[in-house]
């Protein structure tokens, strides 16, 4: 790009030979200021690959029955919930007293909140302790083997 | 002439005493009192009969006539014996008069009859043709006296018999609610009130001291006085009332105190059901709710988890022996507030150092001192890193990965509170490690976004700094380029 | 330097004989008037294109097309990767500005009359491109699947569906199926990336050979002066080097946009959640978009939308026959109309622009 045609004349070889240096070097660092980006941003980040969030929950096959597994949705998580007869439920995973995660209990076949004994049955029904109200219910699709999570029934 | 006024004025005095008593004089009583039978009687000790108000008053007809056929003439307004909601509208021609009553001389009140209606008793029976209740059901037909009178079906001694006529009967109470009890009285009586009420005291609750006369609503009702919202009220009305309550030398602040407290501001402000009236703790008739063994030990049926925890706690056996109530405490009883850190811990707020102390019960006082400083520190990161992320969304960074992280700090804090009641240090500090963890490392991401932040910033001034030389120069270098080509002609 | 530089020349010139093209385009020359100012922006077009292209590819280096990653990625690419910010920020922002400096240039093209006799086919390669430019930013916008590109791609391909007899088809076409879903995004993409690219670059290649070979339009008022009296500069290397500093500035420009405007993200698409309100299409479209608003649900027995549609596709048609129907400019006259529809399209776009931004 830079040009060739240099056209004939006697100009003062000092100043023609100054701004040339400028030229040269303010041209070599502004590829510095380009390049170094671009390099940058190819090499790739530490964390290799953008994380699954929870639109898409995963793989039917990979939830067991009776079991339970909290999803990222967007800023909020969803717990999942495959009960006994092989049937997906979600709802919101914030408890509804003091917004702590919830988890799912085997032992008792239900919800549980671990922070202050919060329990909730397998509709979201707040059944016993502290939570004044039932988890909202997230919308559940199962497509051939692709679980896909939806904002509230 | 004074013999002559004094005449006239004796045979004016006995012409009203006779006119006086053809007015007064009850003719159904007269000829009933005859016949005999057993209403005639009780009648004569009623209060109505005492205060000059004839069969006639309720049954309707004329009360002056000897005539029996003109005396219980349907055209003078005899209705007989009336039947169902008859009876109840028959009380009601006066007692639901206030104009009426007023000329009787009485000052009750006279809503009785309409607050029956529109109360549960005011419902439809089972078959099918009148109230659950009418007003003889409670106060009798023909022997009603006043509501002092100790011989009254609704004096305060009494009322516990007259309700449970019908409602300690579990084959009438199944034909109209099955899922009624039918023991509340069995119940009553193990408690203070039922106690004192069996031993003479008419000052203390009793059925209708609660649940109201008339206008007995649901529990399920918001307006019943029984509906948990309204219950601390209903408690208060004599428990709060100090002179009410003076001889029985108990405090009358346990009002005030709920409301300020976390259980009163949930239920009265936030109209939260689920969180504790006067009953849920001191039971509903009996003295203690069903399965609890005192009122001490009652916290636990709702905050299991603590009352695990601290069943296999350490303070489970000193707080036994030394006779101390286990929630109660720390926590208080009526005016139990928000737990914040502060209750936690050996300065002079705390409740710990009520028994720890450097020289006593030293073990304790190290790990209440260790366990306040954790949560304590789990707070100041936690907030520290709320603050960087705040900064850092504020600047445009996206952070909402680390943001949704911060969920397990907070989840962390709640935990470890809970985690208190084992007064077992490990396990309170592996909870709160958890957080601390956590905290520190969405601080870390925050920070890095807001390095990032400058770090942009100053990149871009100096991009900004070389593009300008070279643009600079550039220039210039275009200018000499064209003075040379129009010297040099082209 | 410089005898590297002329030892590189001479080895290619060996070999593909540079001569005769270095002496042809050193003959090129660039009108010098008041009016030199406009023939910077095909260039900057250019330059535009090129950035266009450079992070396009870098971005696709980490864009994760599908539903499920689409949105996640872009997000990943703004916190995770370095610069990734500085690239995904500067290629949006040049989509907006590369339409703007093409519309400039168009409309330079056109009040110059640029278009017509040699140049028809200059116009046309340049007006495809410019048809080809809305598909991109159109494409390139549902790319992040987030909330707002995602319902102005529902109600632009509603828009697209409600032209008679072909409407709907071109729409099912156009969604890969009846309504806004990944299968959309997928053919975006592969719109965005492939297929839109090769047709513009076959375009743009032969709008630039004519242009070489054709040289700078001249003004018909330019032309009418005697040509020992125009002056002029040659393309090579004033006005190349002059173009070279507008493209650094706007570089420039670009950085700065990217590290104090960045290019927002929003929520990610949510086919179930309704609508945000005042949504709107992004400002190259507000103006057809305004209008459609504005005319009545029903003319005589035509449905108003439609109408609206056709007019534009009408007017866009006209605009593009230009050289045919303008014959005074064929014919080296001054067409003072032409300056005049000009003006009128102009400000029509300036202010539903304007109000469709504000209201």
């Amino acid at each position: 790009m830079k040009s060739e045609f240099t056209p004939t004349g006697q100009p003062d070889s000092d100043r023609r030979d100054f701004l040339k240096y400028i030229l040269g070097g303010g041209l070599l660092a502004w590829l510095a200021a380009v390049l170094y980006p671009v390099m940058a941003y190819l090499k790739p980040p530490k964390q290799g690959e953008v994380e699954v969030t929870s639109v898409k929950a995963g793989k039917a096959s990979a939830i067991e029955k009776d079991s339970g597994v909290i999803v990222r949705f967007g800023s909020k998580p969803v717990i999942l919930v495959r009960n006994a007869a092989g049937e997906f439920r979600a709802f919101s995973a914030t408890c509804t007293h003091l917004d702590c995660t919830v988890q799912y209990r085997k032992d008792m076949g239900l919800i549980w909140c671990a922070c202050h004994n919060g329990r909730y049955d397998l509709n979201g029904r707040n059944v016993a302790g502290p939570p004044p109200r039932p988890l909202d219910e997230y919308r559940v699709v199962v497509q051939g083997d692709e679980i896909s999570i939806s904002k509230k029934v | 002439m004074k013999k002559t006024a004094r005449m006239l004025a004796g045979m004016m005095i006995l012409l009203f005493c006779a006119l006086g008593q053809a007015f007064t004089e009850d003719k159904c009583l007269t000829c009933h009192e005859t016949v005999g039978g057993k209403a005639v009687d009780l009648f004569k000790q009623d209060i109505h009969h005492a205060k000059g108000v004839s069969c006639a008053g309720c049954h309707g007809g004329n009360a002056q006539s000897d005539d029996m056929e003109k005396a219980m003439d349907k055209k003078a307004g005899f209705i007989g014996v009336p039947k169902g909601d008859e009876i109840s509208r028959a009380c009601a021609k006066c007692h639901g008069n206030a104009e009426q009553m007023k000329k009787l001389g009485s000052a009750l009140p006279t809503t009785q009859y309409a607050n029956l209606q529109m109360s549960v008793h005011g419902k439809l029976a089972t078959n099918g043709k009148e109230h659950i209740v009418q007003c003889i059901t409670c106060h009798n037909a023909h022997g009603v006296v006043s509501v002092k009178n100790p011989s009254s079906p609704v004096y305060p001694l009494n009322i516990v018999k007259t309700c449970t006529k019908c409602h300690a009967d579990a084959a009438f109470m199944r034909t109209y609610n099955p899922s009624l009890p039918v023991d509340q009285l069995d119940k009553y009586r193990t408690s203070v009130h039922g106690t004192r009420n069996a031993k003479g005291d008419f000052k203390v609750a009793q059925c209708a001291s609660c649940h109201g006369s008339h206008n007995i609503l649901s529990a399920k009702d918001t307006k019943s006085s029984v509906y948990p919202g309204n219950i601390p009220s209903t408690c208060a009305h004599c428990h709060s009332n100090a002179d009410y309550m003076k001889e029985y030398k108990i405090p009358t602040d346990q009002f005030d105190k709920f409301s300020k407290s976390v259980h009163g501001v949930a239920l009265l402000q936030k109209h939260d059901n689920g969180a504790p009236a006067c009953n849920s703790c001191h039971g509903n008739h009996a003295a203690t709710p069903p399965g609890i063994e005192s009122v001490s030990k009652v916290c636990g049926s709702c905050h299991a988890l603590n009352a695990d925890l601290f069943s296999a706690s350490p303070h489970k056996k000193a707080f036994d022996d030394r006779k101390l109530p286990e929630c109660e405490t720390c926590h208080g009883n009526h005016e139990i507030i928000v737990a914040t850190n502060k209750l936690l811990g050996v300065t002079s707020e705390a409740v710990c150092s009520r028994c720890h102390n450097e020289s006593l019960n030293v073990k304790g006082f190290a790990a209440a001192k260790s366990m306040r400083g954790l949560i304590d520190s789990l707070e100041t990161q936690e907030h520290r890193a709320i603050a960087l992320i705040d900064e850092a969304e504020q600047k445009g960074m996206e952070i909402s990965e680390a943001k949704y992280k911060l969920r397990d700090a907070h989840q962390a804090r709640l935990e470890s509170r809970t985690m208190v009641h084992s007064f077992n240090e490990a396990h309170f500090r592996e909870v709160a490690a958890k957080g601390l963890v956590v905290s520190a490392t969405v601080s870390q991401e925050a920070t890095q976004a807001l390095d990032e932040y400058v770090f942009r910033r100053v990149g871009l001034g100096l991009a900004t700094l070389v593009i300008t030389v070279l643009a600079a120069s550039l220039y210039v270098f275009i200018r000499r380029l064209e003075r040379r080509q129009a010297l040099g002609g082209k | 330097m410089k005898t590297l530089w002329s030892n590189i020349y001479d080895w290619v010139d060996e070999r593909v004989e540079l001569g005769g093209l270095v002496e042809y385009m050193g003959k090129k020359y660039v009108p010098v008037n008041r009016h030199s100012i406009w023939y910077y922006f095909g260039g900057v077009s250019l330059f535009l294109f090129i950035i266009q292209v450079v992070t396009g590819i870098l971005l696709l280096l980490y864009y994760k097309s599908g539903e499920q990653l689409a949105f996640e990625s872009i997000q990943f690419i703004m916190s995770k990767v370095q610069f990734g910010w500085l690239i995904r920020s500067i290629h949006s922002w040049t989509a907006n500005l590369f339409i703007l400096t093409a519309m400039i240039h168009m409309f330079s093209v056109f009040f110059a009359k640029a278009y017509r006799k040699p140049r028809e086919v200059t116009w046309f390669t340049g007006m495809l491109m410019f048809f080809l430019l809305l598909g991109f930013g159109f494409s390139g916008y549902l790319l992040p699947w987030n909330e707002l590109a995602f319902f102005a791609t529902k109600v632009g391909t509603d828009i697209a569906g409600a032209v008679p007899v072909v409407g709907k088809p071109m729409m099912v076409f156009l969604r890969g199926g009846e309504d806004v879903t990944g299968a959309t995004l997928s053919r975006f993409f592969g719109f965005h990336v492939a297929v839109l690219p090769g047709i513009f670059t076959v375009l743009l290649s032969i709008h630039l050979l004519l242009v070489q070979r054709q040289g700078m339009s001249e003004l018909i008022s330019h032309e009418q002066i005697p040509p020992a009296e125009r002056k002029t500069m040659p393309f090579f290397p004033n006005f190349l080097l002059r173009d070279l500093l507008f493209w650094l500035v706007v570089l420039n420009l670009l950085a700065i946009l990217a590290v104090f405007f960045p290019w927002e993200l929003g929520k990610k698409a949510d086919a179930f959640a309704s609508a945000p309100s005042g949504i709107k299409p992004e400002w190259y479209f507000l103006f057809m978009f305004q209008t459609l608003k504005y005319i009545p649900g029903k003319i005589l027995f035509f449905d108003g939308e439609v109408l609206g549609i056709l007019l534009f596709g009408l007017g866009g048609l006209l605009w593009l026959m230009v050289p045919f129907w303008d014959r005074k400019s064929s014919r080296g006259e001054t067409n003072r109309f032409i300056n005049y529809i000009g003006i009128f399209v102009v400000f029509y776009i300036l202010v539903l622009t304007i109000v469709g931004w504000i209201l």
